[in-house]
Parts: structure tokens; sequence; C-alpha cells
């Protein structure tokens, strides 16, 4: 497999913060998390399909047999993306047991729905795969990863479309945001954005001609081979003390009126979700230089940063009501 | 540790159901529906062999009619209304009537309404529909928006709009993530809920997976969760949309408070991507932390609504799932699935059950489970065959289950 690897050590969670958030009288609503653990990996078919019969790096966790057989091509490699990033985590190693799972693909399912539609049209109902529903669906993905590692908080799958990574970090804050900060209920969560850098071509049979569709006029015509680009992001209820990696949420308190259509994306998506996962990613990787900023579709801005959020904040006299407490 | 102003407060605000709309096959609506429920009518009957014709099933729950929005939200011209896919109508149609009822629409212009919607499978079924009407979207797709937007873009919602999806649980995840939002104070107002349609392949690949009744003779009966004679679950189609507010904003404009969403508890089985699990710890798990969210014991629950969509394996295992959590009380907390009278909504299920039981709230009475002539000792609980119970409720409890072992429980009561 090749490709374009990051990731980063384990930070445990800090059981002495938690998730921040405004009321609407408040000039803004603010959320945060802290960010533990990240990996990306891109694959093109050929490799997926090694990594479908292989999917655990050395020194691993076995993985029930053949899990992978059925699954979707971003379900392999967003699986694979969240083995790297525990790998890179050093011993110890926190459990993952209770964390929950968000997986956000964009356009997942759709060689084997067409495989499928394709047996549909020659053979009727018989021919339909009953793999297609459970292991091709917008929840596959999560649901492979809690199955596959044993991870028993919530497990959702979220966006489907091109707005993955605005809508995948917001349902990930959100299971956070929800979860009881005492009660160390819900540890953390493993958020797996996925998307292709060219829609792969397919033939009647549904099979991949092994060059990219034309998906847009407006980003040209792409004659790379298509690439499924993943990222895996551990995120903690908060950054620990002090500071640390964290990716915050701010939400001005009068939001966009109509949202972006496809012939007029906001900025932040004209470039598609692979190239989102991809500035994700690096902002990721980027360590204390992290600098990377994502404007929502609806308004709002998620944003990653270093450091003492809350003295930063203050500091940028956006702090309306806080009041500091032991 | 740091507190931000008001979020103490507003973590354990109480956050209510103040406007309901519905297109199911038990009809369309909160009165319809809970009419439809409390009689014990079923919406499950043969289906259209035009569309359906090269399926071995022929029978469903399939909805008759999806009502246009309500003009003050019907952006696109009626005639576009029409053309829009199956199930972008349902979810247009149940947010904006869902709005309407909650007497939100005009104010969708001040407020920030966030829309969250549970669709499990939304370009499956837009490929397939394409796909079937002579279209090759599925070879090489255009980069659309997915549905949740363009339904916020229709209702010019400014709020965030999210899909969620855990298969069978989907529209109940958009509870709990509506509920979220609004405690966080991301948004002032929220639409959630789910909805999916039937269609030929997903029908097929059901049946191919085993899952569904094969009772092709005997439609009506052949929805039969917890009695010992069932053999899968029977497909329908349609769902709800919710508004969720706050109860002091709700209050403040005299709103009509259909209940308060009092408790989310989320797991995950982790044991396999399919399969229902035989060890009930995590299912029941789901429960208990709804329990507590809402701060109740399970003896104050009056009603459980089972996930129960009348599998062998499934039903026994909720069943395991609700004594573990309840302990002594499940001997006597009534439980019923309203499946055997909708069918199985799939993305919508969740949804659809939210409503029964705030019919079982508005009504007090709890819905029965249909066809239950023969309980399976397997699954020893306080049914409610046949017939609806008068009784007094309360607090109640639904179940929804999803491939992939998502469970979640929600905890609905009357507002205080």
């Amino acid at each position: 497999m090749s490709a374009v690897r990051r990731a980063v050590p384990h930070r445990p969670p800090s059981s002495a913060a938690s998730m921040h958030a405004r009321t609407p009288t408040a000039e803004a609503a603010t959320a945060a998390c802290g960010v533990a653990a990240h990996a990306l990996v891109e694959a093109g078919l050929t490799e997926i399909a090694a990594l479908r019969d292989a999917p655990v790096p050395a020194g691993g966790p076995s993985l029930p047999p053949r899990f992978l057989r059925h699954a979707d091509e971003q379900t392999v490699v967003g699986l694979r993306a969240v083995l790297e990033a525990i790998a890179a985590t050093p011993e110890p190693r926190p459990s993952f047991a209770d964390y929950g799972v968000v997986g956000a693909p964009c356009h997942a399912g759709r060689i084997a729905t067409a495989q499928s539609l394709a047996q549909f049209r020659t053979a009727g109902g018989v021919a339909v795969s009953p793999h297609v529903v459970p292991q091709c669906s917008l929840h596959s993905l999560a649901g492979a990863v809690s199955v596959s590692l044993g991870m028993h908080g919530p497990n959702v799958g979220s966006s489907g479309g091109r707005h993955a990574v605005s809508e995948g970090l917001f349902t990930a804050l959100s299971l956070l945001a929800a979860a009881p900060a005492a009660d160390g209920s819900l540890p953390g969560v493993w958020l797996v954005i996925s998307g292709w850098t060219a829609e792969p071509g397919l033939d009647a049979a549904g099979r991949p001609a092994g060059s990219p569709a034309i998906v847009a006029e407006d980003r040209g015509r792409n004659e790379a081979p298509p690439v499924c680009r993943a990222v895996a992001v551990a995120l903690t209820p908060a950054a620990g003390p002090g500071g640390g990696r964290r990716i915050e949420l701010h939400m001005p308190a009068t939001l966009r009126v109509a949202h972006p259509t496809a012939a007029d994306p906001c900025p932040a998506e004209r470039a598609g979700a692979a190239a989102e996962i991809l500035a994700f990613a690096r902002g990721l990787a980027a360590g204390d230089a992290a600098e990377w900023s994502h404007a929502c579709p609806w308004g709002g801005t998620l944003r990653l940063s270093v450091g003492d959020a809350d003295a930063r904040s203050r500091a940028a006299g956006r702090d309306g009501g806080r009041r500091e407490a032991a | 540790m740091t507190i931000v102003h008001s979020s103490a407060a507003s973590s354990r605000e109480a956050v209510v159901i103040t406007g309901v709309g519905a297109v199911t096959p038990l009809g369309n609506g909160f009165t319809d529906i809970a009419d439809g429920l409390l009689a014990g009518r079923t919406g499950i009957r043969a289906i259209d062999p035009g569309t359906f014709a090269r399926e071995r099933q022929q029978f469903a729950a399939p909805v008759d009619r999806i009502p246009e929005p309500p003009p003050v939200r019907r952006s696109p011209a009626a005639d576009a209304f029409a053309d829009l896919p199956r199930l972008e109508q349902l979810c247009t149609s149940t947010a904006a009537h869902a709005l309407a009822d909650a007497g939100l629409s005009a104010a969708c212009d001040r407020l920030r309404v966030g829309l969250v919607l549970g669709i499990g499978a939304e370009q499956l079924k837009a490929w397939e529909s394409d796909f079937l009407a002579g279209g090759a979207e599925v070879f090489a797709p255009s980069p659309h928006d997915t549905l949740v937007h363009r339904v916020a873009a229709r209702l010019r919602l400014r709020g965030p709009a999210v899909t969620v999806a855990a298969a069978c649980a989907s529209s109940g995840y958009s509870l709990a993530l509506g509920r979220t939002w609004l405690r966080a104070g991301w948004v002032d107002a929220c639409v959630v809920g789910g909805c999916d349609v039937l269609s030929p392949t997903a029908l097929a690949a059901f049946y191919n997976l085993r899952a569904l009744s094969r009772r092709g003779d005997d439609p009506t009966r052949a929805s039969r969760p917890f009695d010992r004679d069932r053999d899968g679950f029977v497909m329908g189609e349609g769902g709800a949309c919710f508004v969720l507010e706050p109860l002091p904003a709700a209050r403040a404009r005299d709103a009509r408070v259909y209940g308060e969403l009092a408790g989310v508890g989320m797991s995950s089985d982790a044991a396999h991507m399919v399969t229902p699990c035989t060890d009930a710890t995590q299912a029941a798990r789901a429960i208990v932390r709804a329990l507590a969210d809402a701060r109740i014991d399970a003896a104050d629950l009056d009603y459980v609504n089972a996930h129960a969509a009348g599998t062998p394996v499934g039903d026994v295992a909720e069943a395991a799932a609700i004594r573990l959590a309840l302990g002594r009380a499940a001997d006597r907390v009534p439980v019923s699935s309203t499946k055997s009278m909708s069918g199985h909504l799939i993305s919508g299920a969740a949804a659809f059950e939210a409503i029964a039981c705030l019919a079982a709230l508005d009504r007090q009475a709890v819905p029965p489970t249909l066809n239950l002539d023969h309980p399976d000792p397997q699954c020893p609980l306080d049914h409610v065959p046949h017939a609806a119970r008068a009784r007094t409720v309360r607090v109640t409890a639904s179940n929804s289950f999803g491939f992939g072992g998502a469970n979640l429980c929600l905890v609905i009561r009357a507002a205080a």
C-alpha cells in the first residue's frame, strides 16, 4: 500500500476538562474537543484489493476472518486509517473499548450498488446481494470500525456527501457534547472521513474501469487514477490542561440563510471532499504549527488549534459570560 | 476547570417536541396515526405488482399519498414537488409539516433552525431510482448536495444540517443530536427525524438476507413480533420529522408540547455487522443510560415501544435486554411493537415509533402488538397483544437497534 501516512502519539483524555458551549443569547456558540491521534491513508483500487485481504498493519490487532470481504472500499481504507493511528500511539495505549465511532464517507457503496443494479437488470431480485445494505450504506464504515475493534460507544454514519468534513466533525462534536463529562462513559470518538479523489469509472457490469469518471465540469478532466483517501482522528472531550491540539467549533449568532448548492458551493467545499480531507490531515500533521480552518456550509467555522484556547479566547475578547471555577 | 456561562443550566434544560410531521402506512399527521395505532389498524398489504414485479416479496407497508408542504414553506412550485425523488418528497413534506405544526414556519427567517435527518442509504436509493428510470448516475455520479442540504435550502432554514445513519435506528439518532444542539446553544430550534422508501433492490436484498417474513398468503398477519411463529419483518416506508425546542421557549410562545425528550442512551454491540448480539449487555446498557439520563427508575416507565421487528433472533435478544435493563420492573411495564401495524420503516422506524410513544402519552393508552397469538416463551415481557390497553402513561421508552450493532433508547415523557 502506498501512500501518505501521518500519525501522532496519543494523548490521554483529561477528566478535568469538558465540552464548552454557550447559549444562543451569547454572541456565538462554541465547542471544542481534543485531538489524541490521527492518521491518513490513501489507496488505489489495486491496493484496496490487497488491504481487503490483509487489513491490519504489523503488530496490529487481529480482526475476524475475512471481515472486509464484502465491505465498501471506503470502509477498507477508513478502517486501515484507524489501525494506523492506533499503531502510532505509544505504549501503554489507552483502551478504546468505550470509544464511539463516527464514519463520514462520501458516496460510499457506489461500486457495489452498480454491480447489484446490473445484476438486478439481468436476473431480477434473486441476484441482488444481501450484503449491499449492511456493508455499503452510510452506517457501514462506522459499524465496521466498531465491530472489528470492539468499540462499544455509539457508532454513527454521517453525511455521505461532499460536506463530509463539516458534517462528520459536527456529529462527532455532538456525541462528545451529549455524553456526561464526569462519568467517563464516552472517553472519546473515532472520526473517520473518507472519499475518492475522483469517482472511479465503472463499466456496464459495475466493475471499476481503472480510470476516473468525469464528476464535474467545473473541476476539469482528471485523468489520474482514482485514489480513496481516509483520515482517522481520535477526538477526546477536551484537550489536556495547558493546551494540546484541539478542534474548535465557532457558531455565529446568525447563520447562513440558504445552503449552498452544487452549482454554488461555499469556498471550503469547492475542492471536493477528498481535497478537504487532505487539508484536514495536513493540518493535523503540522504539530504545533497547525493551522487549519474549515467553513461549514451553513455558516460557522471549524478550526484546529494548539495551546490554551481559553486564554486565546479571552485575549481575543470573545469570552462573553465566561467565568472560572475550581 | 473552565465553565462557560449558562452551559451548566442549559446542559440539563428540558427539550420538548412541539411539532410533528409524518407520512406513514397508517396515515399522515399525528392524529391519524395515533388513531390507527390505538385502533390496531394495519398498513400492511399487497404492493404494486408493476414496480415490484420482479420481486419474490409481494407485500409491504406502503405510503399511499405524500402531502405537499404547506404553502408558507413551499418554495418550489407545486409541480416541482411532484418531480422530486420520493425520498426527498417524504423528507421535505414531513419537515415542512412539522414546522407548520409547531407554528414556526414563518419564524425560520429569524431563528437558527437546525436539521438532522436520519437516512441510512440515501444515495443507494437515488442511484437505484435513476437506474430503473434509464439513467446512469451510479456509473458516473455528479456532485449533488445530499438530501439534507437540499431540504434545508428548500425550507430556507438557517442552521446546521447533518445526515446521520445507524441503519434501522437512524432517525432515532437524529433526535439525540437535535437535543444536543439545543442544549449546546448551537440552534434555537431543530427539525429532526427521518424517512425511508420501499425500493425493489432493497426489498430483494432484505429478502435474500432472509430477514423478511415469507407469509405472502396472509400479509396482514405476516408481521408478528414476539410471537413464537414469527419469521421476519415486513418492510414499510415513510417516516416522521419533529420540531425540538427548549421547554421555556415553547412555553413562552404557548406552543403545544407533545412530550419531552427526556433521556437518550446509546451503545454498540461491537459483535457483528448484521446479526443481533445474543449477549444483551450492550443493548441493555443503552436502555439503562437513557433511564439515567432522564433521571428515572425502571419502575417509573409506563410503556416500552420495542424495536422488535419480528425476526427470530432479534426479538429474543431485545426481550433479554429489556429484562436485564428493567429488572423486576420488566414484569409489569407494558411492551409492544408497533411494527406489527406499520411494518418496518427502516431509517424512518425510530421516528415513527417516537410518535407511538407520543400517542400513548396523548391518549393514555398503550398501542398493541398485532398478531401476537402465542407469545414466545423466550420473550417473557408484559405484552399488549391484539388491542390497546388503557392505562396512565407519563413516561415511555423506545428502543431502536441497527445493523453494525447500533443500540439506541429514547425516553419520552409528558412535559412537566
